[in-house]
């Protein structure tokens, strides 16, 4: 649940989800569930020329058990945040 | 991941698509006049789409035999496309997964438009003729993406490999047995066994000369009688 709660607090901001099959977009996170699908906005593809079909698309459903990675924006990330967080979790509250 | 995309045909006398009712799938949205494009080929004009708890289906309204699904397990992603750059007209985009090695050789179905290998189609694009539809169609599929969680892969891993491992554990000794202790059980053993068995039998009561030759064989083996 550490994940959901967090990226949660990441709606809004841009970042960018990379896939298992390595395609990686780029947008604005719209929303994100329990089960870390993810919606994104005005999205754009970051490798336009390996998937030029994808080139932009208005907002976009990425099912959680396909992303391998999402890149946060440094000023979402807030370190002593995070440390509670983990710490929390660790200790199974 | 998933069975990525297959045929459908199950209709219903009226033309509908046949849901598993049993299972608790349940209709949630019938889109008419919509187009399907696979991967780069050309689109299979008109039919209807049904979208369901479980599954997406496409029925051609032409051909009452063409159909295809897909579940949302497979369904990677899907999105809105409306730049006419990614693609000319605006609809729905999908990426198909399936458990199939990936394989950058779909190409070469593009030309004839003929799907030699529905696991090669990983892009699915739906096109409905009114694209006012699409925002209720991207949310439609977004409701029951959320309705079809991954399995517990864990879990299920588990209690495959236990399974797995009683089965080789109570099968493997049975065979064996079986094979050791019924040797000359000629109804479980094949035809030739069979057939050799009865030439024995027959030599034997034909020409008394084999008969100690027989009785050697069959000491030798200690089995046939």
């Amino acid at each position: 649940m550490l994940f959901f709660s967090y990226f949660k607090d990441l709606v809004g901001r841009e970042v960018t989800v990379e896939l298992k099959n390595d395609l990686a977009i780029r947008g604005t996170l719209h929303s994100v569930d329990q089960y870390l699908n993810i919606k994104l906005e005005n999205t754009r593809v970051v490798d336009q020329d390996k998937y030029p079909h994808m080139l932009s698309v208005r907002n976009c459903f990425i099912r959680g058990s396909v992303v391998r990675y999402v890149q946060l924006p440094p000023e979402g990330v807030d370190i002593e945040i995070l440390h509670d967080a983990t710490r929390r979790e660790a200790r199974g509250g | 991941m998933g069975l990525g995309l297959r045929s459908f045909t199950a209709r219903t006398e009226t033309g509908e698509a046949v849901l598993d009712a049993d299972n608790g799938e349940e209709l949630i949205h019938i889109q008419p006049s919509i187009h399907i494009v696979f991967n780069n080929l050309s689109p299979f004009s008109n039919g209807t789409l049904y979208i369901s708890t479980k599954q997406v289906i496409w029925l051609s309204d032409e051909d009452k035999s063409k159909g295809y699904a897909v579940d949302f397990l497979s369904i990677s992603l899907h999105a809105v496309s409306t730049d006419p750059e990614a693609y000319p007209l605006p609809c729905i985009y999908t990426q198909i997964d399936n458990d199939a090695d990936e394989d950058d050789s779909d190409d070469s179905d593009s030309e004839c438009n003929v799907i030699h290998d529905l696991s090669k189609i990983r892009e699915m694009r739906l096109i409905p003729s009114d694209p006012t539809q699409l925002d209720t169609l991207f949310e439609v599929f977004c409701e029951c993406a959320e309705l079809n969680p991954e399995p517990n892969d864990e879990e299920e891993e588990e209690h495959d490999w236990a399974f797995n491992t009683d089965q080789t554990e109570n099968e493997e000794p049975e065979e064996e047995g079986y094979v050791s202790q019924n040797p000359a059980n000629s109804l479980g053993q094949s035809n030739g066994n069979h057939d050799l068995a009865r030439t024995v039998l027959e030599l034997q009561i034909n020409d008394k000369r084999f008969e100690d030759a027989e009785e050697m064989e069959n000491n030798g083996d200690g089995s046939h009688h």
